[in-house]
Protein backbone atom coordinates (compact mmCIF):
# COMPACT_ATOMS: atom_id res chain seq x y z
CA UNK A 1 0.00 0.00 0.00
CA UNK A 2 1.63 3.55 -0.80
CA UNK A 3 1.10 6.70 1.10
CA UNK A 4 1.21 10.26 -0.42
CA UNK A 5 3.16 12.81 1.98
CA UNK A 6 3.57 15.94 1.39
CA UNK A 7 5.67 19.18 2.65
CA UNK A 8 3.19 21.82 1.89
CA UNK A 9 3.59 23.15 5.43
CA UNK A 10 7.61 22.68 5.52
CA UNK A 11 7.13 24.57 2.28
CA UNK A 12 4.90 27.54 3.43
CA UNK A 13 7.17 28.63 6.31
CA UNK A 14 9.90 28.65 3.56
CA UNK A 15 8.36 30.76 1.60
CA UNK A 16 7.77 34.03 4.46
CA UNK A 17 5.53 31.72 6.06
CA UNK A 18 2.68 31.84 3.29
CA UNK A 19 -0.67 31.57 4.58
CA UNK A 20 -3.22 28.44 3.32
CA UNK A 21 -5.31 31.40 2.11
CA UNK A 22 -2.90 32.59 -0.28
CA UNK A 23 -2.14 29.13 -1.09
CA UNK A 24 -5.10 28.13 -1.79
CA UNK A 25 -5.96 30.86 -4.02
CA UNK A 26 -2.36 30.74 -6.24
CA UNK A 27 -3.09 27.11 -6.73
CA UNK A 28 -6.83 27.34 -7.57
CA UNK A 29 -8.63 25.42 -4.16
CA UNK A 30 -10.43 26.33 -1.03
CA UNK A 31 -8.15 26.89 2.15
CA UNK A 32 -10.13 23.93 3.76
CA UNK A 33 -8.37 21.57 0.83
CA UNK A 34 -4.76 23.07 2.02
CA UNK A 35 -5.63 21.67 5.58
CA UNK A 36 -6.83 18.88 4.43
CA UNK A 37 -3.67 18.06 2.15
CA UNK A 38 -1.15 19.39 5.36
CA UNK A 39 -3.23 16.94 7.64
CA UNK A 40 -2.62 14.02 4.67
CA UNK A 41 -6.41 13.71 5.06
CA UNK A 42 -6.23 14.21 1.10
CA UNK A 43 -4.57 13.28 -2.13
CA UNK A 44 -4.79 15.67 -4.90
CA UNK A 45 -5.29 15.44 -8.44
CA UNK A 46 -2.46 15.79 -10.49
CA UNK A 47 -3.66 18.93 -11.73
CA UNK A 48 -4.09 20.16 -8.39
CA UNK A 49 -0.56 19.08 -7.19
CA UNK A 50 1.20 20.53 -10.29
CA UNK A 51 -0.80 24.17 -9.44
CA UNK A 52 0.70 23.89 -5.45
CA UNK A 53 3.90 22.61 -6.97
CA UNK A 54 4.17 25.85 -9.19
CA UNK A 55 3.04 27.65 -6.64
CA UNK A 56 6.15 27.08 -4.69
CA UNK A 57 8.01 27.58 -7.47
CA UNK A 58 9.11 24.01 -6.77
CA UNK A 59 9.05 20.09 -8.99
CA UNK A 60 6.30 17.86 -7.95
CA UNK A 61 8.54 15.75 -5.98
CA UNK A 62 9.64 18.62 -4.26
CA UNK A 63 6.36 18.85 -2.83
CA UNK A 64 4.74 15.48 -2.83
CA UNK A 65 6.52 12.01 -1.84
CA UNK A 66 4.93 8.65 -2.52
CA UNK A 67 5.43 6.42 0.57
CA UNK A 68 5.45 2.94 0.59
CA UNK A 69 3.35 1.37 3.82
CA UNK A 70 2.62 -2.29 5.43
CA UNK B 1 -15.71 24.40 7.50
CA UNK B 2 -15.87 24.53 3.47
CA UNK B 3 -18.33 26.42 1.84
CA UNK B 4 -20.28 23.66 0.32
CA UNK B 5 -20.36 21.79 3.79
CA UNK B 6 -21.59 25.21 5.23
CA UNK B 7 -24.31 25.01 2.65
CA UNK B 8 -25.20 21.51 3.68
CA UNK B 9 -25.21 21.92 7.48
CA UNK B 10 -28.02 24.75 6.85
CA UNK B 11 -29.67 22.70 4.20
CA UNK B 12 -29.68 19.67 6.83
CA UNK B 13 -31.62 21.95 9.30
CA UNK B 14 -33.68 23.98 7.18
CA UNK B 15 -34.95 20.25 5.60
CA UNK B 16 -35.29 19.21 9.09
CA UNK B 17 -37.39 22.72 10.11
CA UNK B 18 -39.61 22.16 6.59
CA UNK B 19 -40.48 18.40 7.26
CA UNK B 20 -41.44 19.71 10.67
CA UNK B 21 -43.69 22.68 9.24
CA UNK B 22 -45.05 20.00 6.69
CA UNK B 23 -46.06 17.96 9.37
CA UNK B 24 -47.74 19.40 11.64
CA UNK B 25 -49.69 21.53 8.88
CA UNK B 26 -50.83 18.30 8.17
CA UNK B 27 -51.69 17.60 11.39
CA UNK B 28 -53.19 20.92 12.47
CA UNK B 29 -55.29 21.14 9.26
CA UNK B 30 -56.77 17.16 9.94
CA UNK B 31 -54.35 14.69 7.67
CA UNK B 32 -55.31 13.09 4.55
CA UNK B 33 -59.08 12.85 4.01
CA UNK B 34 -59.01 16.40 4.19
CA UNK B 35 -55.59 17.57 2.29
CA UNK B 36 -58.23 15.57 -0.78
CA UNK B 37 -61.24 18.24 -0.27
CA UNK B 38 -59.52 21.13 0.92
CA UNK B 39 -58.05 23.55 -2.00
CA UNK B 40 -56.56 26.09 0.61
CA UNK B 41 -54.96 23.26 2.92
CA UNK B 42 -53.17 21.47 -0.26
CA UNK B 43 -52.62 25.46 -1.41
CA UNK B 44 -50.45 25.99 1.77
CA UNK B 45 -48.78 22.71 1.55
CA UNK B 46 -48.11 22.99 -2.08
CA UNK B 47 -46.42 26.31 -1.05
CA UNK B 48 -44.46 25.16 2.31
CA UNK B 49 -43.13 22.07 -0.37
CA UNK B 50 -42.33 24.18 -3.68
CA UNK B 51 -40.64 27.27 -1.62
CA UNK B 52 -38.82 24.71 0.17
CA UNK B 53 -37.35 23.08 -3.40
CA UNK B 54 -36.61 26.14 -4.41
CA UNK B 55 -34.80 26.99 -1.25
CA UNK B 56 -32.72 23.78 -1.85
CA UNK B 57 -31.87 24.84 -5.82
CA UNK B 58 -31.14 28.26 -4.43
CA UNK B 59 -28.55 26.80 -2.17
CA UNK B 60 -26.81 24.60 -3.82
CA UNK B 61 -26.66 25.48 -7.25
CA UNK B 62 -25.68 29.22 -6.61
CA UNK B 63 -23.03 27.65 -5.01
CA UNK B 64 -21.98 25.78 -7.81
CA UNK B 65 -21.25 28.55 -10.06
CA UNK B 66 -18.49 30.73 -7.78
CA UNK B 67 -14.90 29.49 -7.30
CA UNK B 68 -15.36 28.54 -3.54
CA UNK B 69 -16.04 24.94 -4.72
CA UNK B 70 -12.88 22.83 -5.68
CA UNK B 71 -12.00 19.49 -6.86
CA UNK B 72 -12.37 17.87 -3.16
CA UNK B 73 -15.96 19.84 -2.67
CA UNK B 74 -16.83 18.21 -6.73
CA UNK B 75 -15.87 14.72 -5.50
CA UNK B 76 -17.66 14.88 -2.09
CA UNK B 77 -20.61 16.50 -4.07
CA UNK B 78 -20.08 13.36 -7.13
CA UNK B 79 -20.79 10.97 -4.13
CA UNK B 80 -24.11 12.62 -2.17
CA UNK B 81 -26.55 10.86 -4.85
CA UNK B 82 -25.50 7.66 -3.35
CA UNK B 83 -27.05 8.87 0.09
CA UNK B 84 -29.80 10.46 -1.83
CA UNK B 85 -30.57 7.11 -4.07
CA UNK B 86 -30.38 5.19 -0.70
CA UNK B 87 -32.87 7.41 0.91
CA UNK B 88 -35.52 7.47 -1.67
CA UNK B 89 -35.02 3.89 -1.93
CA UNK B 90 -36.16 3.64 1.89
CA UNK B 91 -38.90 6.00 1.92
CA UNK B 92 -40.50 3.80 -0.79
CA UNK B 93 -40.34 1.17 0.82
CA UNK B 94 -42.13 2.52 3.83
CA UNK B 95 -44.43 3.95 1.54
CA UNK B 96 -45.03 0.87 0.07
CA UNK B 97 -45.87 -1.01 3.45
CA UNK B 98 -47.46 1.27 5.08
CA UNK B 99 -49.63 2.08 1.95
CA UNK B 100 -50.41 -2.05 0.98
CA UNK B 101 -50.70 -2.80 4.96
CA UNK B 102 -53.21 -0.07 5.74
CA UNK B 103 -55.44 -0.08 2.24
CA UNK B 104 -55.31 -3.77 1.43
CA UNK B 105 -59.18 -4.26 1.21
CA UNK B 106 -60.16 -0.92 -0.31
CA UNK B 107 -57.52 -0.19 -2.27
CA UNK B 108 -55.25 3.19 -2.18
CA UNK B 109 -56.68 6.16 -2.75
CA UNK B 110 -55.25 8.12 -5.73
CA UNK B 111 -54.03 11.52 -3.29
CA UNK B 112 -51.09 8.90 -1.90
CA UNK B 113 -49.22 9.04 -5.44
CA UNK B 114 -49.43 12.70 -5.21
CA UNK B 115 -47.97 12.39 -1.41
CA UNK B 116 -45.62 9.85 -2.44
CA UNK B 117 -43.89 12.04 -5.20
CA UNK B 118 -43.85 15.04 -2.57
CA UNK B 119 -41.95 13.18 -0.02
CA UNK B 120 -39.86 11.36 -2.22
CA UNK B 121 -38.63 15.34 -4.04
CA UNK B 122 -38.24 16.33 -0.05
CA UNK B 123 -36.58 13.14 0.94
CA UNK B 124 -34.04 13.36 -1.99
CA UNK B 125 -33.26 17.09 -1.10
CA UNK B 126 -32.89 16.24 2.70
CA UNK B 127 -30.78 13.38 1.60
CA UNK B 128 -28.31 15.37 -0.57
CA UNK B 129 -27.60 17.56 2.21
CA UNK B 130 -26.83 14.21 4.51
CA UNK B 131 -24.82 13.17 2.00
CA UNK B 132 -22.53 15.73 1.50
CA UNK B 133 -21.98 16.09 5.06
CA UNK B 134 -21.16 12.18 5.42
CA UNK B 135 -19.06 12.76 2.43
CA UNK B 136 -16.89 15.57 4.38
CA UNK B 137 -16.77 13.17 7.69
CA UNK B 138 -15.62 10.43 5.51
CA UNK B 139 -12.85 12.19 3.63
CA UNK B 140 -11.27 13.92 7.37
CA UNK B 141 -11.04 10.51 8.89
CA UNK B 142 -8.28 9.94 7.07
CA UNK B 143 -8.90 6.23 6.02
Amino acid sequence: MTKVKNRIRRLRFDHDEMTQEELASRAGCTRQTIIALEQVKYVPSITLAFQIARAFGVTLEDVFQNEETR
Amino acid sequence: MAPLQKRALTGLVFGVVWVVAIIVVFIIKGGVGTFNEDLGFRLIVNGLWIGGLIFYGILMLTLRKQSQVDERDRLILGRAPVVQLWAVIFSLVIWMIVLTESYWDQGIPPIFMYLVFMSTLIVSAVAQSIGILIGYWRIGRND
